[in-house]
């Protein structure tokens, strides 16, 4: 029985994981970094630990202050949520033996899925097709540049203890192989400590179409199906939704299918993701698994109804899946779109930091949003510039769309330079609206700068002559705000 | 006051309840709530407005869209540049400073090294000189805009 749950993260997913604790009645434990002590997450929690002072390294990414927070909150759970230590076998074998419940999966789970040729290796026995490419880490020159010519260039080097597109190398030609390959290992091995690299063929405009899936310590394995993730910037989503328009009853069953079988040969425990490569020709490969929930999980939630944090948590304390989900009985309904709000320099992409100096949220029906803000909260440069996620659902795509549109209008955020507008961009653009993208779609997108309405000229000179002592027109005597009928000025 | 958003400049002059825009007379009205500014009326319509102000920038939230205005003839990375210093693109901590003060430098040479958001980003020189000054030291923060150095 779990009472109370240290959350070792910090952001949206810490104050997402603790609105669940809170309604299963568990006491949600939160840590933080000193510098984060006022951070958005920590109010969120029954109670926080601080972590010390630090670098993330020292302090969200350090095992032994966190064993140590836990064991001082005297917590009996931990929930890792995504990034920092969620990934790390290490750190889950170490809970364990703190004699905490991982609300998570095996760590050889973990341990096989992390290493990403093993993870080839496992899916292509399991009968799932893998992205062509190699096996085994092979050393020899000769060899490797034998296998890509078989594989045909472009070519991808990616580091076997990757993931997720850190630290791959593109190869558009056989004479950048060589460097490729050195420059590529080395990188590996600074960053991961493992100089493993493998090769794998560029696949032409595939989409990224992954599958939700969850299995119990009583060996049951389910899918909750797909999440389309093919709207990308430099490897990162930044918009997700569910269903996808690329599957049709047949690809759906037999990805889903390939799904389960790849996570059962792992033993798997909990909530994962399998993601797959869909190209041109319907073609799926395995790609890799995420061990850990997703950022983007929270369109699973809504079309099927479900709180995955709670399951999760469930499975962990020992429950068998409902048997609803056992039986296929959880089918989604209508659609879900996310969009990730990152704090970014709106026209370069450069991160930004700052002080949010307005938050306010959309609302009204089949709108979300989970948050790791609010006004006042400053936007440091150590950690992760996802500020908050949009979450938002309808009977269908198309007003799904036109939600999406209306609250991401609605959403206030001043002070810290957002994608808003990217985001705006990529709704309105007529390749998303038709449901027929890939990974290459965002890429290709140019920021239309629309003109500037007077009224905003005219407010931000009101607002720099505030303090100036200029002329400020009188405040009118009867707000006509109360009026009905508002307009829209657009 | 002459207002610049982006690539968009304006000159902005309020005079009562107009404002004169680019020489363009516009009448408003605006709604307040506790002194804040809440809406402005332009004949029928009718924006919503959100509005912040940060030093020198101001955030404002107007027709679903977020914009930074800025005030103009206030310093920029690119007039400091123009000035022959060698601005922060984006706040973050200085990782690694690469060339020596007095030494001469090549257009595209790596001057320093800044690290943001987990990535490192190369500040080059934007021509060929010298490195009269650094300003900041390996580990400080700086802000964005910060002058990092002086090439002569």
């Amino acid at each position: 029985m779990i009472r109370s749950l240290l959350i070792a993260n910090r952001g949206e997913i810490a104050v997402r994981v603790a609105r669940t604790a809170l309604e299963m009645g568990i006491e949600p434990v939160g840590v933080y970094a000193e510098g984060d002590a006022g951070a958005f997450h920590v109010g969120r929690m029954a109670r926080a630990v601080s972590l010390g002072s630090g670098t993330p390294l020292e302090t969200y990414l350090s095992i032994p202050r966190i064993l140590d927070a836990a064991r001082e909150a005297r917590a009996d759970a931990l929930h890792p949520g995504y990034g920092f230590l969620s990934e790390n076998p290490a750190f889950a074998r170490a809970v364990e033996k703190a004699g905490l419940t991982w609300v998570g999966p095996p760590p050889s789970a973990m341990e096989q899925m992390g290493d990403k040729l093993a993870a080839r290796r496992r899916a292509r026995r399991a009968g799932v097709p893998i992205v062509p490419g190699t096996d085994e880490s092979d050393t020899d020159a000769a060899a490797i540049a034998k296998k890509a010519g078989e594989l045909g260039f472009p070519v991808l080097v990616k580091p076997s203890a990757g993931g997720g597109g850190k630290g791959m190398k593109l190869v558009e030609k056989p004479e950048g192989l060589p460097r490729a390959l050195e420059e590529a290992r080395r990188l590996a091995e600074a960053a991961f400590g493992d100089s493993r690299v493998y090769l794998e063929k560029l696949l032409e405009r595939p989409r990224h179409i992954e599958f939700q899936i969850f299995g119990d310590q009583q060996g049951n394995v389910v899918h909750l199906f797909e999440r389309e993730c093919s709207v990308q910037r430099r490897h990162q989503k930044i918009v997700e939704e569910t269903p996808s328009c690329a599957l049709d009853a047949q690809l759906r069953t037999a990805m889903g299918r390939a799904a389960v079988e790849v996570s059962r040969a792992v033993g798997y425990v909990g909530a994962g993701t399998v993601e797959f490569l869909l190209d041109e020709r319907r073609n799926f490969y395995f790609l890799e698994m995420n061990t850990r929930l997703q950022v983007e999980h929270p369109i699973t939630e809504e079309t099927l109804g479900l709180d995955l944090v709670r399951a999760q948590i469930e499975v962990a304390d020992g429950a068998a899946l409902a048997p609803a989900w056992r039986a296929g009985k959880v089918l989604p309904q209508g659609h879900a779109i996310e969009l990730r709000l990152y704090a970014e320099d709106p026209a370069t992409f450069l991160p930004r930091s700052g002080r949010v100096l307005a938050f306010e949220l959309p609302s009204g029906p089949g709108v979300r949003v989970d948050a790791g803000v609010e006004e006042g909260s400053s936007v440091g440069l150590d950690y992760d510039p996802l500020l908050a996620k949009l979450i938002v659902s309808a009977p269908d795509r198309g007003s799904c769309i036109a939600r999406a549109r209306r609250a991401l209008e609605d959403w206030v955020v001043l002070g810290v330079g957002t994608n808003k507008a990217l985001l705006s961009e990529v709704i309105d653009s007529k390749e998303f609206v038709s449901g027929y993208y890939a990974t290459d779609f965002v890429p290709r997108l140019t920021l239309a700068s629309s003109r500037i309405p007077d009224a905003a000229w005219i407010a931000a000179a009101l607002s720099f002559s505030d303090s100036n002592a200029e002329a400020v027109p009188a405040v009118l005597a009867e707000p006509w705000d109360a009026i009905t009928g508002w307009r829209s000025g657009r | 006051m002459k207002l610049s958003s982006g690539e968009e400049v304006a000159d902005v002059r309020i005079e009562g309840d107009s404002a004169l825009l680019d020489n363009r007379r516009v009448t408003f009205e605006v709604s307040r709530r506790d002194g804040r500014l809440e809406a402005i009326r332009i004949g029928q319509d009718v924006f919503r407005i959100r509005v912040a102000r940060e030093k020198e920038r101001v955030f404002v939230w107007c027709a679903g869209e977020v914009r930074e205005f800025l005030r103009a003839g206030r310093r920029s990375a690119r007039m400091v540049e123009a000035a022959g210093g060698l601005a922060a693109p984006m706040p973050g901590r200085v990782r690694r400073i690469v060339a020596k003060a007095g030494s001469s430098v090549a257009r595209g040479d790596v001057i320093l090294i800044l690290e943001a958001m987990k990535m490192e980003h190369a500040i080059r020189a934007p021509r060929a000189g010298t490195v009269e000054k650094i300003f900041h030291a390996e580990g400080d923060l700086v802000e964005a805009g910060a002058v990092l150095a002086a090439i002569g």
